[in-house]
């Protein structure tokens, strides 16, 4: 730098300093567990040559002299600030594990809380990168009036700016609440792990032995608890997955999604393959993910939450360059019922499509509600109350394409009609009623059977006759519960007309605090 | 890096590295240069499509018809003259960490399959110490009047199925254990 005759040495010297704590060493020890520092994270996530760090010289405060050392450093172990993803603004935080652990003291915790604050002022989205050891022992009920600083900010936050957490590392105790009232939980695997009580609590407490991974690793919450939504094999690729999803979002809750030019001869409008999908015989399952790819903008399906709860899949598309969220029932997973978790998981993606003006399509084939008494005991009524909920509070544009199954209360759950569908669809294949086929005549013709000489014929003469007259579309559509049945390669085509045509709904709930959706 | 950086106007090139599921080690950069160097050779390819919509891949003067039949993430299953392959593309540094962690993790020896719901076993499709990969169908559970395909989560060999056809299951029994490969 050219300071010629410049008294600058005081600002170099520190910037010399700054920089050192960046050396070799700090990167090899990150290195060596198979994790990235927290700058080149950075580095990854933002358009290159695009962060500005803010607040990068802020000191820890001093011990109070008893209790445990505190090493100083710039920056207290977090870096925050801002900068381009595909050229659109966005914040961030990054904690540095090479800092004492990452470990969150007051001073870090007023960074983040700096961040947060000005990305909510700027409507912009949130990114954090987490990889800390905890709250900071030494600093005791400071730190953790830190966590509840940041946990404040998360919650005034949430449906007004996406909110991101990256788990990169260790997260555990109360670090784990802030990325979970965030919307998307991104985890890289194998190096990261989420928990309320690690494992030496448990074998203190329950004397059970379990190793980190199987207590909390990135499969384990993919898979069975839910509480990470994407999970990579490693950092780069967790960080290039953010990246993709930033590009679905709208900066704020004032802003539609962005939209992309498409190349017009790659996806077509009519599609032929969409007659052949579903298969006949209704007991034959087929993967929805390949409608899915067909409806959509070639390349442009984002899965959330591949792994959890598989018997719902949902994610974002676009339609002639125009985001959607989907939500689709997949009769390959448990015949596409919906149970307690992918009533949560499809809640849970509306609530935030409708935060953020994401219009909404739901791809129908359930046979209905998950029967059980572990479901009935679990809770099932409550859980599944908060999928309907979501469904009827949520004012964006809804679709509905019923493409077989459509069974009792999951008919009325699925955005049907009644419950504020803006259109409702069905392919000719559709079955809609109370129950199916086999379950109706045993039920109004249960003296007949009883007394037939051969049960199993009639039963099945019956339900052919109960399809031909009750379970089919025709007689929804006739009574204008389905807007149209359409056939199912034109399926994209009206699907762009239904979208288009909804493009200015407005409607609004009534005034009130906020609903009571049944937590 | 799957998702590549397209927007940014600086773009540094990239070195990546397309390792295949027999660990074999293609290198290229991004942005593509169409070279690709294979056990330290480099190779020049060449991408061309025809009229009707074929893409094909010229390498070594010979044409191959190509197809991406899948793409997850950084996984990608590709069709080259009509066999299947499966690559994953990574960095220098992703690579580095998977040996690392593969290394720390030791090699798990094998996979429990385990009934996802109640349900009748209509069909089973492997025999005790078939090879099997990642996902061919196992068996076919039938469970909430649908028949449901139970596919190999992993690339091995089948050590032990403990059910047969016709048998009733209920939920987390075992079914088959297989060996990793």
């Amino acid at each position: 730098m050219d300071v010629k005759g410049k008294n600058f040495k005081k600002f170099l010297d520190r910037q010399q300093v700054f920089e050192s704590q960046y050396d070799a060493k700090s990167m090899q020890k990150q290195h060596a567990k198979g994790k990235l520092t927290a700058r080149e994270r950075i580095d990854i996530l933002f358009d290159e040559g695009t962060f500005e760090e803010i607040d990068a010289f802020v000191t820890p405060t001093k011990s109070d002299g008893g209790f445990g050392k505190i090493q100083q450093s710039y920056g207290d172990g977090v870096i925050i600030g801002h900068g381009q993803i595909m050229g659109r603004l966005a914040f961030s935080y990054a904690q540095d594990f090479n800092v004492m652990g990452g470990s969150l003291g007051s001073i870090h915790a007023a960074k983040i809380s700096k961040i947060q604050d000005m990305a909510l002022k700027m409507g912009a989205p949130i990114i954090g990168l987490i990889d800390s050891g905890g709250a900071r022992i030494q600093e005791g009920v400071a730190s953790l009036a830190g966590y509840a600083a940041i946990f404040y900010r998360n919650v005034q936050a949430s449906g007004v700016i996406p909110q991101i957490s990256v788990i990169l590392g260790p997260a555990a105790g109360g670090a784990v609440y802030s990325p979970s009232i965030t919307d998307f939980i991104f985890m890289a695997n194998k190096t990261s792990y989420m928990f309320v009580t690690g494992p030496n609590v448990v074998k203190e407490v329950l004397n059970e032995d379990v190793t980190f991974d199987d207590l909390g690793g990135a499969e384990v919450h993919a898979k069975k608890s839910g509480v990470a939504q994407m999970v990579y094999e490693d950092e780069e690729n967790t960080l290039m997955g953010v990246r993709k999803l930033i590009s679905y979002l709208p900066a704020n809750n004032l802003e539609n999604p962005p939209e992309v030019d498409i190349d017009k001869k790659e996806t077509k409008d009519i599609e032929e393959k969409l007659r052949d999908i579903a298969p006949d015989d209704p007991n034959k399952p087929y993967d929805v993910k390949d409608v899915i790819k067909l409806l959509v903008d070639k390349r442009s399906f984002y899965e959330i939450g591949e792994l959890y709860a598989q018997n719902i899949v949902v994610g974002f598309g676009r339609i002639d360059g125009k985001v959607i969220g989907i939500i689709a029932n997949q009769p390959k997973v448990l015949a596409g019922t919906l149970d307690i978790n992918s009533s949560n998981k499809a809640a849970r993606f509306i609530r935030f499509c409708d935060s953020f003006n994401i219009p909404l399509l739901t791809l129908e084939d359930v046979p209905g509600f998950l029967p059980g008494v572990d479901q009935e005991h679990d809770g099932i009524i409550r859980h599944g109350a908060k999928l309907l909920y979501a469904y009827a509070d949520a004012t964006v544009p809804k679709i509905t394409v019923i493409l077989r199954k459509s069974y009792g209360g999951a008919y009325c759950v699925m955005n049907s009609k009644n419950l504020g569908g803006d259109f409702n669809f069905a392919w000719p294949t559709a079955e809609i009623a109370v129950m199916g086929p086999e379950g109706a005549v045993a039920i109004l013709y249960r003296k007949e059977l009883a007394a037939s000489k051969d049960p199993a014929g009639l039963k099945k003469e019956l339900a052919a006759k109960y399809r031909e007259e009750i379970a089919n579309p025709y007689v929804a559509d006739e009574k204008g519960f389905i807007d149209e049945v359409i056939d199912p390669a034109t399926t994209r085509k009206k699907l762009k007309s239904a979208f288009l045509a909804l493009e200015n709904k407005y409607i609004t709930n009534p005034t009130r605090k906020h609903g009571n959706i049944p937590l | 890096m799957a998702e590549s950086k397209s927007n940014g106007s600086k773009v540094t090139k990239h070195k990546l590295i397309a390792l295949s599921s027999s660990k074999k080690q293609f290198e290229f950069s991004n942005p593509q240069e169409k070279i690709i160097k294979y056990k330290g050779e480099k190779v020049k390819v060449r991408l061309s499509e025809d009229p009707n919509g074929f893409s094909y891949i010229v390498w070594k003067n010979r044409k191959y018809m190509l197809d991406i039949i899948e793409k997850n993430q950084n996984r990608y299953t590709v069709m080259v003259n009509g066999v299947w392959h499966t690559f994953t593309i990574e960095s220098p540094f992703s690579l580095k960490r998977k040996k690392l962690l593969e290394k720390q993790a030791g090699v798990s020896t094998s996979e429990s399959i385990v009934s996802p719901m109640p349900g009748k076993i209509i069909d089973v499709f492997v025999e005790e110490g078939a090879e099997i990969n990642t996902g061919e169908p196992l068996l076919i559970l039938e469970a909430m009047k649908m028949q449901n395909e139970i596919i190999s989560p992993i690339d091995g060999i089948i050590r032990k199925i403990s059910i047969r056809k016709n048998d009733s299951v209920m939920k987390d029994d075992l079914l088959i254990e297989i060996d990793r490969r």
